[in-house]
């Protein structure tokens, strides 16, 4: 028959953890990553708004009404979707770590309210003014694209859009799961 | 090495071992999942460092960190699958061997692991002999509330290290 005193004295005694230099250096290079992480975010969103704005003007956008409405239809979702995400990011981020546990977990339920708003609210709407937006190109494609690239662009366009909707799905699910478990504590 | 990157590293050498030990714990003994979060703690330790004020002792402010850092990995906790199941332990011998420690440590475990998050980070904190305030401080819980709460803790694990249920 165990005790507790007994179950204390096994923790006290197991076998010995020791810090390497390797596993210091792990941290380091995480913090490393982390920054570059958001070095990389950066250039990513910078460079799609340039070749965006780039395609505009190389297709002579601004000369058609159709192909304004379109596309800004569709970079202002993104946009929009972009800068949820960069609040949730920041949000994230900026949550007290050094809170008492208690203080922490409502902030955590916080987040996972908003997000809860991002997932029910806003996504699916951006989806759908996105889907109107690449609506609105699509008799500029076919009138002057090739038979065979116009298919090639719906058919990738649905397939982005089944991965991307999967994928949104299965993090609702996880996001969804942890803010039942905290709540329900 | 400059001296912020001296000081990060003598608290890293420091408290390593404690903080990888409560994320063992919470992880029932995983040790490639408790070593993420280990690092993951130590990068928001370093994040945070400036900000620490001699208020309170280094190892609660620590302590601090690393539960609400595993509170916020519920995900990876979930997943954490590498742990016994307590029906296939094997009968104990009366002769502590190494592998009988290594038993004793991993029924621990598992029966850490059934405990409710908060349970299971209060209990943790007492395995590592913080007193009762401090970990009144960590989690926000008033001290005599915590007391009673430890209390009935300590008892469900005693029983499901007897093969109680609870």
């Amino acid at each position: 028959m165990n005790n507790f005193e007994e179950l204390a004295s096994n923790w006290k005694n197991q076998p010995e953890i020791k810090p390497t230099e390797k596993g210091f250096h792990e941290v380091l290079n995480g913090l490393r990553k982390i920054k570059n992480e958001q070095r990389i975010t950066n250039a990513i969103l910078s460079s799609t708004v340039v070749i965006l704005v780039g395609f505009f003007f190389y297709i002579s956008g601004y000369s058609s009404q159709q192909v304004i409405s379109g596309i800004s239809i569709m970079v202002g979702s993104l946009l929009v979707r972009i800068f949820l995400e960069i609040l949730s990011i920041r949000k994230l981020r900026k949550m007290n770590a050094l809170a008492n546990r208690t203080d922490f977990r409502k902030d955590l339920i916080g987040y996972y309210k908003m997000r809860k708003w991002v997932h029910f609210l806003w996504t699916p709407l951006i989806i759908l003014v996105y889907v109107a937006g690449f609506l609105i190109l699509l008799p500029l494609f076919k009138a002057n694209l090739s038979n065979g690239f116009y298919t090639y662009i719906i058919v990738s366009s649905i397939v982005v859009l089944v991965f991307l909707s999967f994928f949104i799905a299965k993090q609702v699910k996880t996001e969804m799961s942890n803010l039942r478990r905290l709540q329900n504590e | 090495m400059d001296s912020a990157n001296k000081r990060y590293k003598e608290i890293y050498a420091a408290h390593y071992a404690k903080v990888m030990r409560l994320c063992l714990g919470y992880v029932a003994g995983d040790q490639d999942l408790a070593k993420d979060l280990t690092q993951e703690i130590f990068i928001k330790i370093w994040q945070n460092l400036e900000n620490f004020r001699s208020e309170s002792s280094i190892s609660t402010w620590i302590y601090r960190i690393s539960v609400n850092t595993c509170l916020s990995n519920l995900r990876t906790l979930k997943k954490g699958a590498k742990t016994i199941a307590i029906v296939d332990v094997p009968e104990m011998i009366e002769e502590q061997t190494d592998a009988d420690k290594e038993y004793q440590l991993a029924l621990l475990y598992a029966c850490i692991k059934k405990l409710s998050e908060i349970n299971r980070a209060i209990i943790l904190l007492v395995l590592e002999g913080l007193p009762n305030k401090e970990i009144s401080d960590i989690i926000g819980i008033e001290h005599d509330a915590i007391r009673t709460r430890i209390h009935r803790i300590k008892s469900q694990l005693t029983k499901c290290v007897s093969h109680e249920q609870f």
